[in-house]
């Protein structure tokens, strides 16, 4: 009688334990599927001959993760890849001899607008550098028309008409997130090229002082003797800016992109941060160069490829929670 | 203020009582008062402890609460119990085809019975079969995992299994394990069920020596978890729980208290 075996053998278990029972044939399996939904177990596997039960219900993945970070709350849009910059640990691979491979402030418009209805509830634009594309500025009163922005910038272009466009920019529900990787001049420019932390320095100066939010991202090589405290500085430093801790980000190297070195990512250990480029939809935006980060080469209608990220995200939590019970190793 | 620890004993009968309880003890962190939990073996430790002071609540079976009341001379109090504990039963089942229409068939009938100390299994259903006046049953004793009080449900599992190999011809298990198996919509051509005693009440909180301020502000705490709110949920669902914690209904352990002294029950094996 397999519904007294399943009794027997789940009730000793804590709950999320896994254990596999044999129904005997694919009545035993059909009886056995509804005993799990019955009773508020889960099915794991299940053949015609054996069923692989979980105790209890999965813990959604998604209610395990602070409302802030669920998947589908933010939506990141590259609107363009090239760069007027190199830096060695890029994830992408912009350069100034990348293509621009521009989305458009048309599509980003729709984006925005597509996203917001389904629930997104921050909006994200990076590239490449977003102030080389002409029309920046249209996309980003597009997107902050909807949502709260961020515009991730280097900050060395903030001169001419650049500087003009920036201006004429709403200071309500934007904020500009700025690379600094450190409080003094040597590492950043490792990193990012010669030059490259005084112009930055100078754009933080023009953002703050035309009235913009600021965000510092600082990106610490880990592996680097000194990364900690050099990042301990940068902290410091950013406070004499008037810099809020909440608006001050680090965040490690990915073995991505230029990178030869740093953190290794798979979609399958990553919670997902709805990601768009010209070539199609992806995981999160430190994969938005790499297919195995491609969820779909067509962008439109957007909501369908959200769900679908949203699902699969819910299937790689309950599969790696899957082989970790039921492969123990001791 | 309420500035101590309560200690909380539970009797380990699943690995599953150890999440339960950190659940519970994470629920009343940072609240007064903190709770921390320890774990027993059986029933008749914890309430030794209880009777001692090691511990300060006890989360105890109907009969160790019976025990508890008749070891300390009524000077002990119940705080709380689940929903499910208010309205007990015991049920009785045949398989299905057989001809036992009531408890009065059972006359002459061999019925499973589960551990002696289970009262849901085993007490309660001779006790109201003698109040019926039903008698010359041939009772099969499944005793199993003495000290857990019938909570393993393994002795009615047991039971069950015997009647389904033709070695008894009937059994009483608890409301839960008639519902952990299904009851008649997946036994359907398996097993029946054809009684079903009155309710009565099952689990609750025991105190014996906890200052009562402490004990009405844990209480208070305690009725309040939220079924709304998941994690909380998540806890009271491992726990057995249908919705919510309860005031205890001690009107609903008389039963029990007649059956303990009819069958000369000792307050501990």
């Amino acid at each position: 009688m397999v519904i007294l075996d399943l009794v027997e053998r789940i009730a000793p278990l804590a709950e999320g334990m896994v254990v596999r029972v044999d129904a005997g044939g694919p009545a035993g399996v059909e009886l056995a599927r509804a005993w799990c939904d019955r009773t508020g177990n889960t099915v794991v596997e299940a053949t015609g001959q054996w069923i692989e039960i979980r105790r209890g219900r999965v813990a959604s993945a998604l209610s395990s993760l602070p409302p802030e970070r669920r998947p589908g709350v933010r939506l990141w849009m590259y609107t363009n890849f090239d760069c007027n910059l190199a830096c060695s640990y890029c994830c992408v691979r912009s350069s100034p001899q990348a293509p621009r491979r521009a989305l458009g402030s048309e599509r980003i418009a729709q984006l925005a607008a597509e996203g917001a209805a389904w629930g997104v509830e921050e909006l994200y634009l990076t590239g490449g550098e977003p102030f080389i594309v002409a029309d920046i500025g249209d996309s980003i009163r597009a997107c902050v028309a909807h949502r709260p922005t961020t515009v991730l910038t280097n900050a060395m272009l903030f001169t001419g008409r650049r500087l003009r466009t920036l201006d004429g920019l709403p200071r309500e529900g934007l904020a500009l997130q700025i690379s600094l990787d450190s409080a003094t001049p040597a590492v950043h420019d490792h990193n990012r090229g010669a030059g490259s932390w005084e112009r930055a320095m100078a754009g933080i100066r023009t953002a703050l002082d035309l009235g913009f939010r600021v965000r510092v991202a600082a990106t610490i090589d880990q592996n680097q003797p000194g990364a900690l405290a050099a990042a301990d500085q940068l902290d410091a430093f950013l406070d004499e800016f008037g810099i809020a801790p909440e608006d001050k980000l680090t965040r490690p190297v990915a073995l991505r992109g230029f990178a030869d070195s740093g953190l290794v990512l798979a979609p399958e250990t990553m919670v997902p941060e709805v990601t768009v480029t010209a070539s199609g939809v992806y995981w999160h935006p430190v994969g938005a160069d790499d297919a195995d980060m491609l969820i779909d080469t067509e962008v439109f209608p957007l909501a369908p490829r959200i769900d679908r990220i949203v699902s699969l995200f819910a299937e790689h939590a309950q599969r790696q929670a899957s082989a970790a019970m039921v492969f123990p190793c001791a | 203020m309420v500035d101590r620890t309560v200690v909380v004993g539970a009797v380990a009968y699943t690995a599953n009582v150890v999440p339960i309880w950190d659940g519970i003890r994470e629920y009343f962190r940072g609240k007064e008062p903190d709770t921390d939990f320890v774990l027993f073996s059986n029933y008749e430790r914890q309430v030794d402890a209880l009777i001692a002071g090691t511990i300060d609540v006890a989360w105890n079976t109907n009969l160790a609460w019976v025990r508890t009341v008749n070891r300390t001379g009524g000077q002990c109090r119940a705080l709380a119990m689940r929903d499910i504990d208010v309205t007990f039963r015991s049920v009785f089942v045949k398989r299905a085809g057989d001809s036992i229409a009531s408890i009065d068939d059972l006359r002459g009938r061999r019925l499973a019975l589960g551990s002696r100390d289970s009262t849901q299994a085993a007490i309660l259903p001779l006790y109201y079969l003698r109040r019926a006046g039903v008698e010359g049953i041939d009772v099969v004793r499944y005793d199993r995992d003495a000290g857990k009080h019938g909570d393993t449900g393994r002795s009615e599992i047991d039971s069950l299994r015997a009647m389904l190999d033709g070695e008894a011809d009937a059994t009483a298990i608890g409301i839960t394990t008639w519902e952990s198996i299904g009851r008649d919509d997946l036994m359907k051509g398996t097993v029946e069920a054809f009684w079903e005693t009155p309710e009565y009440c099952h689990c609750n909180f025991t105190v014996t020596n906890l200052d009562p301020d402490v004990a009405d502000a844990w209480a208070a705490r305690l009725l309040a978890m939220d079924w709304e709110v998941p994690e909380q949920r998540r806890i009271m669902e491992m726990e057995g729980l249908q919705r919510r914690w309860v005031q205890p209904d001690l009107a609903g352990y008389k039963t029990l208290f007649e059956a303990v002294e009819e069958q000369e029950i000792p307050l501990r094996w």
